[in-house]
């Protein structure tokens, strides 16, 4: 009788339950995806480079609203006129410019393509080699979270040990870095470290706020054919962030996130990354370089991937690739 | 106590199989994307569907997705899809035509990638004004003349057991 009681319970709770939790597979993928996506504690608030709805009712906003409530900081002693004029000007420049579109990032990277190449020794010539770093940054590239760009690959005939990405797909890697990196997995993790860096657009997000596009509402290839001051004063500014001054410190720690992520997608050993960035420090080759310049230091990044390295389960059995690496690099044992 | 056993078996069954699994719309990130047979890398390939396409998302299996795309079921490695339609993207008419298991790209693709190629004018005549080297220009051009053939990288992958085909 008891049994019976029991089983009449649970086929209650059955009926009541089921419609009361409807399954709906979506929600479960959205949730895998959320675990699978690399934190995003690091990535620039949106709202700094969103464009406004319509333009001229973005300026008059901007101006009536943030300049009403800076003028009254203004009128009340909050602010001295100095700081509201300089709060003033950087609202104007976040709220007038139209995000850059594909085709202008991609004048703009093909220019500081060029640039790379005149710098940085232009390309090492060896065909092998090349489809091989093709093969890898492509496999890192098509997992990516912006997969649907071309990307291309390129190694620079310099000692030095570099990698840069510039906006449109650009990656290149010097001989110097290539010769320092040991197996597949850890130049996947520095060409998806690239590759992450125009996936995420971190060289136009400094661009677009920027005082060189302070009063610029929408960066066409007409607009830039137009004034080739404007192209001049961009191509500058973005020379000195990637040649010179170096991105923002959590733009770098992103790019290490989401490059261990995309490497980790195509099926490498996802602590490569960290394992080079610790060789990189070590190296005596890397101090004074424009590298070293260029990135926070080695600590600081093998740090940060460390503290989130918990997140790759069973990580030891994904593959490093090393063998292979030695035959493409052509290394002597 | 059989045969309140056997009705509770029938009527929690008749709930397993009839409760409606709300299926999700994905989109295909690249054009060219394998739709397989099973969940395995070397299954054979029903057809391959174009960047921007649809496709209703019905269950997973590793790390491939169940889908339907174009009125054909089958399954595709998971980060091929994206939640987000990609810009510009092919729409459902194409799809029929990559399912004939020919590698279509759509003449209207997207204006991302593939239609925005070499160095830009703009870009090419600032190189000239400022002094670059015509060697470095030429290299730019080279770099974006390369590309990497799908089917080359498909047994790079095979042989390195990556991506699909990792374990």
């Amino acid at each position: 009788m008891k049994t019976k009681f029991f089983i009449l319970c649970f086929l209650c709770a059955v009926f009541w339950a089921i419609p009361s939790h409807s399954f709906n597979f979506g929600d479960i993928l959205k949730e895998v995806e959320k675990s699978t996506r690399p934190p995003e504690k690091a990535q620039p608030k949106k709202e700094e480079t969103k464009p406004a709805q319509s333009q001229a009712q973005s300026s008059e906003q901007s101006s009536g609203q943030s300049g009403g409530l800076i003028g009254l900081g203004d009128s009340l002693g909050i602010f001295d006129k100095k700081t509201s004029k300089i709060l003033q000007q950087s609202v104007n420049t976040l709220k007038s410019l139209q995000p850059i579109a594909y085709e202008e990032e991609k004048a703009i990277g093909g220019r500081l393509a060029v640039e790379v190449f005149n710098r940085y020794g232009g390309t090492y010539d060896d065909p092998e080699l090349l489809r091989y770093i093709n093969l890898v940054g492509q496999a890192v590239a098509d997992v990516s979270s912006r997969s649907d760009i071309d990307y291309h690959f390129a190694i620079l005939n310099t000692e030095f040990p570099n990698a840069f990405a510039t906006p449109g797909g650009y990656v290149f890697v010097s001989i110097g870095l290539l010769r320092m990196i040991e197996t597949e997995a850890e130049l996947a993790g520095v060409l998806a470290h690239e590759v992450a860096h125009i996936a995420r657009k971190h060289a136009l997000q400094t661009l677009e706020r920027s005082r060189s596009l302070q009063g610029v509402s929408s960066l066409t290839l007409a607009v830039m054919d137009k004034d080739p001051g404007l192209f001049d004063k961009l191509i500058d500014e973005v020379s000195n962030v990637l040649f010179t001054k170096g991105l923002d410190k959590n733009l770098e720690f992103e790019a290490d996130k989401y490059g261990r992520e995309f490497a980790y997608r195509t099926g490498y050993y996802p602590g490569a990354l960290k394992r080079f960035i610790q060789k990189l420090g070590a190296s005596k080759k890397n101090q004074g370089s424009i590298f070293s310049s260029t990135h926070p230091t080695s600590r600081e990044r093998y740090n940060l991937l460390q503290k989130s390295s918990s997140r790759y389960k069973k990580a030891s059995l994904y593959p490093t690739l090393g063998k292979r690496y030695k035959v493409a690099i052509k290394r002597q044992n | 106590m059989r045969p309140l056993i056997y009705s509770f078996i029938f009527i929690f069954s008749g709930f397993v199989f009839t409760s409606q699994v709300a299926a999700e719309t994905w989109y295909v990130k690249k054009s060219a994307t394998k739709l397989q047979a099973k969940a395995k890398a070397r299954s054979k390939v029903l057809g391959k569907l174009n960047k921007g396409t649809p496709v209703d998302v019905l269950g997973k299996s590793g790390k491939f997705y169940k889908v339907s795309a174009g009125g054909e079921t089958g399954w595709i490695f998971r980060f091929k899809l994206t939640k987000n339609a990609p810009s510009g993207s092919s729409g459902d008419g194409d799809v029929l035509g990559a399912l004939g298991g020919q590698q279509q790209i759509a003449a209207r693709e997207s204006a991302y990638g593939s239609s925005i190629r070499g160095l830009s004018p703009v870009s090419e005549e600032h190189a000239i004004k400022k002094g670059a080297s015509p060697a470095s220009i030429e290299s730019v051009k080279e770099m974006e003349r390369y590309k990497v053939d799908d089917e080359a990288l498909d047994k790079f992958l095979e042989e390195g057991r990556l991506g699909a085909y990792a374990d």
